[in-house]
């Protein structure tokens, strides 16, 4: 046997040991007491590898006969019964844990969809300007296909054949390489939609949408501390990060793009234009010449749609919602049309997936404006319904940013840039609008968290028809994926409601709070000590186990700190993260390495992933420090519900 | 024996894909709802009934299946280090004094659970007039009679294990992380990566 596994057993038997050193004689022991043993056992018999749900639902059931056994021997059998059906009955009957499957489903079909490759590549020709920027393009595309898609191994395994590759090549180092590789994948455990997020807040009762506002901003401030120190790291020390080669960085123009830029202008607009209306000078039809204006100009469609419907709710009356639906209406056209209209190589985002989408985006805005809506006094409102409202200052103000964002963009806007930008209309603007979709009808509250993951997985079959990748035996396998990864999550919640309730019945809780009360620590040692046991069973453990067996027993405990449990998830959901980061048994290394040349040792692999957990650290400090940063937007979407 | 292993992993693989698609179903009937309810403002009372009926057949009767693919999470920390008989025997073990109990305390449960429902023909009371809910609480004790089943299967196969010093084979399936499709997904070939090793020694050989 390997000296691993007797070091764990050794271990074990030192638990055990401890255990039945602290314990009382067993004349003198309480159910509390009983308790707490069940605790040091489930931690054993889980290091044991038994499959964890039996392992909860057995030691749940023995225990909790034996509590009713204790209180009285007739009934205790039909209790423990009752028990359990009632355990097993709340989970299959559960309003938040149905997204579970959905969000699961979800994933697997925008796994499937392959639109990692068009997207990195898209990515990184946009960054090549940036140092480091195929690291940087490998964190963006790791944080926007591992929230859309939720699946850690397989966006750190995909990324290990693709961006992997690349870095070594273009001569960046392998910590480098590898540690973006696997720090960008675990992204998706906290930045949502993710089901970490739905265990917690099955767990802990607090509301999915608030937990999901609250770890947007800070799953894109981790990204931007990653993206921040790789750029910087690159600055510093050219030789670990290369810029790219000219041969790297060259995007093959069109034929007609490249006689265009050669002959009248390099910027697209003027050069479009003036081939347009000029005479044609080269044998460029004109429907293409159409096309590519068209494309040319979706970024200011884009921007007249945002700053119209904003003008709209930002003078609207009395209802900002109505007038947000119709702008909503006009958008689902537009994007149709423009569907139509589009005969291009990349295939189009559909029309009904751009509508869910265009609507998310519709509703974002209108959520941002709502407040100084809502703040004009309802008396004015009422007074002059049919009148439109001042235009306020602030839409004046965004909208000379906006139009002077798109002077500039179209200034630049070369030919070269137009194929950048047809790549990522084909990768990065689909996911990106399924993922604000999805996020953007749960925050505002158009849909339920379940109802929008439906629309999520409907979005994720749209999006894989529209890619060609959807076959009969994609869908199966997709199905079969989400029935066993669903089954595995739904089955341990069976298992530890049972547990929790055994745990409860004994009393074990109660000693563990006045245990943890005794110590007389403060909100902030408490925290501190909460976020350090975690951070170890981190280890040992996945992070489904750790939220759902033993997020209940820190939960009581934080009203005695004034603790906000939604804050608290914030930091769990930030803290599980480094698990999967933390050598020895961080996943992301073993997938990357799975893939990864022969010579490129797990060792190197984990050395290149301290940095980013020295990072997440980092983040966890500066959420802990700065609250607002994850409780900025649920405040926001609170006082708006 | 053989036989008899593969054949309940079969029945338990067959109920569990048959209910898995319940999830294509779930996501369009919720779109549907969605859409019904924002376009043609014509929501309906059964929806939600409909939803949860669904969602929680689909993940217990997925159970046994996910048992008989070894799908269920476990503490491999140690476990991956131990040599199959030392597996077996752990496992063998656990299943007596864990799964044994849970779950037919889970099947007894359920069966007086869903016994009582039947009785009195009970009706959904999140809307007013739902739909029957006792063929859903049926779905325990049902689901956790093919559990007990797969466990059993499960006992002779660590039975086996001890006999042979390694485990008896299962039937494949899909795996969530499966390195060869993703390959192919991607269109790498192995060629390819052993062709990178070059620029990694090239690299190592430059940073000492």
């Amino acid at each position: 046997m390997r000296k691993e596994a007797w070091f764990g057993l050794s271990m074990m038997a030192l638990v055990i040991g401890l255990v039945f050193y602290i314990l009382p004689a067993p004349s003198q022991m309480t159910n509390g007491h009983l308790g707490l043993m069940m605790l040091a056992m489930i931690v054993v018999a889980i290091m044991l590898g038994f499959p964890t749900a039996f392992t909860l639902m057995g030691l749940g059931t023995m225990f909790a006969f034996f509590a009713y056994y204790s209180e009285n021997p007739a009934t205790a059998l039909p209790r423990v019964l009752d028990l359990m059906a009632l355990r097993a009955y709340w989970v299959m009957n559960n309003d938040v844990l149905i997204s579970v499957p959905l969000f699961v489903f979800m994933g697997y079909l925008v796994e499937r969809s392959n639109l990692i490759g068009r997207l990195y590549k898209g990515l990184h020709l946009a960054t090549s300007r940036i140092p480091g920027s195929l690291a940087v393009a490998t964190i963006v595309t790791c944080a926007i296909f591992a929230t859309a898609s939720g699946i850690i191994g397989a966006v750190v395994t995909l990324m290990g054949l693709l961006a992997f590759p690349a870095m070594l090549k273009a001569g960046y180092g392998i910590r480098l390489a590898a540690g973006s590789v696997t720090a960008g994948g675990t992204l998706g455990i906290l930045i949502p939609p993710s089901v970490l997020l739905i265990l917690y807040g099955a767990t802990a009762s607090v509301s999915v949408v608030q937990l999901y506002a609250g770890a947007f901003l800070p799953g894109i401030m981790l990204a931007g501390l990653y993206v921040g120190y790789v750029i910087v790291y690159a600055k510093l020390k050219p030789s670990i990060a290369p810029p790219l080669s000219e041969e790297d960085q060259r995007v093959d123009l069109p034929k007609f793009a490249e006689i265009i830029s050669r002959t009248t202008s390099k910027n697209v607009l003027a050069g479009l234009i003036r081939a347009i209306k000029g005479k044609r000078n080269a044998d460029v039809p004109m429907r293409t010449l159409l096309n590519h204006l068209f494309i040319a100009l979706l970024p200011m469609l884009a921007v007249a749609l945002v700053l119209g419907s904003l003008y709209l709710v930002a003078t609207a009356p009395v209802e900002a919602v109505p007038e947000g639906v119709e702008a909503m209406g006009i958008a689902a056209t537009e994007e149709k049309t423009q569907a139509e209209a589009g005969d291009l190589q990349e295939p189009e985002v559909s029309g009904e997936e751009a509508q869910t989408a265009e609507a998310g985006q519709a509703e974002q805005t209108a959520e941002e404006t709502k407040t100084p809506a809502e703040a004009k006094p309802d008396k004015e409102a009422a007074a002059t319904p049919a009148e439109r409202n001042r235009v306020p200052t602030w839409w004046w103000v965004t909208s000379a940013i906006f139009v002077a964002g798109l002077l500039i963009f179209y200034a630049i806007f070369t030919f070269v840039r137009l194929e950048i930008f047809k790549m990522l209309l084909g990768s990065f603007f689909p996911l990106a609008l399924i993922i604000l979709g999805v996020l953007g009808t749960i925050v505002v509250g158009l849909a339920t968290p379940s109802e929008a993951a439906a629309m999520g997985s409907f979005g994720g079959l749209i999006l894989a028809i529209a890619y060609r990748q959807l076959s009969f035996s994609v869908l199966k396998e997709s199905v079969f994926l989400c029935a066993k990864t669903s089954a595995m999550v739904c089955w341990l919640f069976v298992g530890s409601g049972m547990f929790a309730a055994a745990f409860a019945l004994l009393g074990g809780q109660e000693i563990v709070n006045d245990w943890v009360k005794s110590l007389d620590m403060t909100p902030t040692q408490f925290m501190i000590l909460a976020q350090f046991i975690i951070f170890l069973l981190g280890w040992p453990l996945e992070w489904t186990e750790i939220i759902i067996i033993f997020m209940p027993i820190f939960l009581p405990l934080l009203p005695h700190f004034n603790i906000d449990p939604l804050f608290f998830g914030l930091l769990v959901a930030l803290n599980l993260q480094t698990a999967f980061l933390s050598p020895p048994v961080a996943m992301a290394a073993f997938y990357l390495k799975g893939v990864s040349p022969p010579h490129v040792s797990l060792n190197q692999i984990f050395l290149g992933m301290m940095p980013f957990m020295a990072i997440q650290v980092l983040a966890i400090i500066l959420l802990y420090l700065f609250p607002a940063i994850g409780l900025w937007l649920p405040s926001l979407v609170y006082s708006n519900q | 024996m053989q036989k008899f292993l593969l054949t309940v992993d079969k029945i338990s693989t067959f109920v569990g894909k048959t209910f898995s698609w319940l999830i294509v179903s779930l996501t369009f009937l919720i779109t549907w709802e969605v859409f019904s309810r924002y376009a043609l403002s014509a929501p309906h009372a059964w929806a939600f009934d409909a939803m949860i009926m669904m969602y929680g057949t689909l993940f217990m009767m997925s159970g046994a299946y996910t048992l008989s693919k070894n799908g269920m999470v476990r503490g491999d920390v140690l476990y991956g280090f131990f040599p199959p008989r030392l597996q077996a025997s752990i496992d063998l073990t656990l299943y007596f004094v864990f799964f044994l109990p849970g779950v037919t305390a889970l099947c007894w449960a359920g069966y007086r659970y869903a016994g009582e429902s039947w009785a009195i023909w009970e009706h959904s009371s999140i809307t007013a007039e739902g739909p029957p809910i006792y063929p859903f609480k049926t779905v325990i004790p049902v689901a956790g009679f093919f559990l007990l089943m797969q466990g059993i299967v499960e006992i002779i196969r660590c039975i086996r294990c001890l006999k042979d010093g390694r485990w008896p084979s299962r039937i494949e399936d899909v795996e969530e992380v499966d390195v060869d499709k993703l390959k192919q997904l991607v269109h790498v070939k192995d060629e390819d990566i052993a062709k990178l090793d070059e620029f990694v020694t090239a690299k190592e050989g430059g940073e000492r």
